[in-house]
């Protein structure tokens, strides 16, 4: 236990070092802080009758269709609406661009563990390699983990106490953007470790978020393409991570809709599983 | 007692889909390291001497063969408990001070918290940087890197210390305070294993010398083992007259230009070459067993192995 705790923190003091790393840190105390002081709202009968940022007043409105005449009409956004369209921005910039800055930062992370002359004084310690490697990887989850609670929980609160509206379904989005993390950096790690290039890794990764917005079109791509091209395209959707279509099942549950397919997320942690398990056969069977 | 290092028949080929020729690191090594002993790896570049290293530490897997380190099989974490490793060129987190790197290191050598606390003062004493514990490691000097790298190979107390150049880089102080911690090792009974391309370091601290020639241990012994292949003769006289043909027995002259050198250590050779110096009214003042350094007979023995291939 003494030793995976040695390298769990060689981890948090890397990750640490690294200025991007306390910059999000720093963002994320940045909005919280701005919701809970900047944002001022005067609710009238469930609907926000005015917001008011740094001093300045808006009140704003949405379109809604009035039930007797049936035409659409302008009113005052209601509180529910508000806190949802809220909720989902820090979560929806929280997954997207979140994973994107900590795939970034964490990238130098695998090439510096990886280092000829850091590699081998570690391996020279008596810790098995798929000890030392989970230890690193345990490292750097709990550190995204903490990351997405410190933004999402510290919004969730400073809104849940501004408003009295408690919606715990938007934790949710702490563990899944966490996973998600996880799955996308199993693609670093993996080519970090085969090809001790992490940069590589990186291209690849984000490649694959730029696929899969491709591919969470398919229901509508589908039969638009040919029975060869639709088996191709159906092949890569069930194969790669769906990272932006999970993105869905983060807004339903802030919105508390229900989730209409958990598949996006569960087929994206199969692809996380194996990657992970590859790059771990890879660590221990490879000379460094 | 059984050996601290055991290995048998060690082959290793580095083979890659982008290479078309397989490289073999060493071929066939046997070498037994007892308890206790100071040993220098010594060999041209290429020779297999840090594969073989890292192969005793698990850092790379033998193709053939097997290599024990202390009772268990090399790579096994339980065999690296008691051992130290300093690697060349080894690179430490800069933004660690030297403390926390030493804490971080000896809590992955699964050292408690009591006996890092107890240990990483002391040590950073006895290398040298107690003043500097809480400077960041990003602001050291390549000595003061060894220096903690030296400190973090002997946090655990091991029973077998491996040092890949350990004295690279490192001031002529320095490197006499490395080889006194290394005297002071072997007193207590610790196993060391070098390797240095410092020959004069090898010399002056080891017991025995292996040397390893394209992936082959070529020679095994003493240093005296291996600096005396080339052990002759030296002629000292008043003047050397000119016109005398010294190179007819293999003899030259040193640069001070008074004494002869005579390679060969055969009596019957000197005394041909005395009577020839007596016939022609050299004066001699005296004769001594001349002994190449560990250099010269090193690079006897490889230059040798390169003709002979």
């Amino acid at each position: 236990m003494i030793t995976l705790s040695g390298s769990l923190l060689l981890t948090f003091r890397e990750l640490w070092a690294m200025r991007l790393t306390q910059a999000m840190f720093a963002v994320a105390t940045l909005a919280w802080l701005l919701l809970s002081f900047a944002l001022n709202m005067d609710v009238v009968e469930g609907s926000l009758a005015a917001i008011r940022i740094f001093g300045f007043d808006t009140s704003p409105t949405e379109a809604v269709r009035d039930a007797a005449t049936g035409e659409w009409v302008q009113q005052a956004v209601s509180l529910d609406n508000f806190m949802i369209g809220i909720n989902t921005f820090v979560v929806g910039a929280a997954y997207f661009l979140g994973t994107m800055l900590g795939l970034f930062a964490t990238m130098p992370l695998v090439g510096g563990f990886l280092e000829q002359g850091r590699i081998d004084l570690v391996l020279s310690k008596p810790l098995s390699r798929p000890r030392l490697l989970l230890g690193h990887l345990i490292g750097v989850w709990i550190t995204v983990l903490v990351l997405a609670a410190y933004l999402i929980g510290g919004v969730w609160l400073s809104m849940a106490l501004k408003t009295g509206m408690w919606i715990p379904r938007v934790l949710w989005a702490i563990p899944i953007i966490t996973v998600m993390f996880a799955v996308m950096y199993s693609v670093i790690l993996f080519f970090g470790v085969s090809t001790r290039s992490s940069g590589l890794g990186l291209v690849i990764a984000y490649g694959l978020v730029f696929i899969s917005v491709i591919l969470a079109s398919h229901q509508a791509m589908l039969p638009v393409l040919s029975p060869a091209a639709a088996f191709v395209f159906q092949g890569f959707y069930h194969a790669l991570p769906n990272f932006a279509e999970v993105v869905q099942i983060l807004a339903q549950l802030v919105a508390e809709e229900p989730v209409t397919s958990w598949y996006p997320l569960t087929s994206s942690l199969l692809f996380g599983g194996v990657l992970h398990a590859l790059a771990f056969l890879w660590f221990v069977k490879r000379d460094f | 007692m059984p050996p601290i290092i055991d290995i048998r028949g060690l082959d290793k080929t580095y083979r890659s889909a982008f290479r078309r020729r397989p490289i073999h690191a060493l071929r066939g090594v046997d070498l037994t390291i007892e308890p206790g002993e100071i040993v220098g790896v010594l060999g041209p570049n290429g020779a297999g001497k840090t594969t073989l290293l890292k192969i005793l530490l698990g850092i790379v897997a033998p193709t053939a063969g097997t290599a024990h380190l202390l009772g268990q099989v090399a790579g096994d974490p339980g065999a690296r408990r008691r051992l130290g490793y300093l690697p060349e060129n080894h690179r430490f987190p800069p933004y660690l001070t030297a403390r926390q790197t030493l804490d971080v290191y000896g809590r992955m050598a699964d050292l408690d918290t009591p006996t890092r606390k107890e240990r990483i003062p002391r040590l950073l004493e006895d290398v040298g940087l107690a003043s500097w514990e809480d400077t960041r490691v990003g602001k050291f000097s390549k000595g003061m890197m060894q220096r903690l790298g030296l400190a973090q190979a002997l946090l655990n107390l091991p029973e077998l210390v491996v040092l890949d150049e350990p004295t690279d880089g490192v001031d002529p102080v320095g490197r006499r305070d490395i080889r006194d911690r290394l005297r002071a090792l072997k007193q207590a009974g610790t196993t060391v294993l070098i390797n240095s391309h410092l020959l004069s370091e090898i010399e002056l601290v080891c017991d025995r010398v292996i040397v390893l020639h394209k992936g082959r241990i070529i020679r095994s012994g003493s240093i005296d083992d291996v600096a005396r292949q080339n052990t002759g003769w030296r002629i000292q006289l008043t003047r050397l007259e000119p016109g005398f043909d010294a190179s007819s027995f293999g003899a030259s002259v040193d640069e001070s230009g008074h004494a002869l050198v005579l390679d060969s250590g055969d009596p019957s050779v000197l005394n041909r070459l005395i009577d020839a110096l007596r016939a022609s009214d050299h004066v001699i003042l005296g004769v001594e067993r001349h002994r190449s350094s560990l250099e010269a007979g090193f690079i006897d023995l490889i230059t040798g192995q390169e003709a002979s291939a």
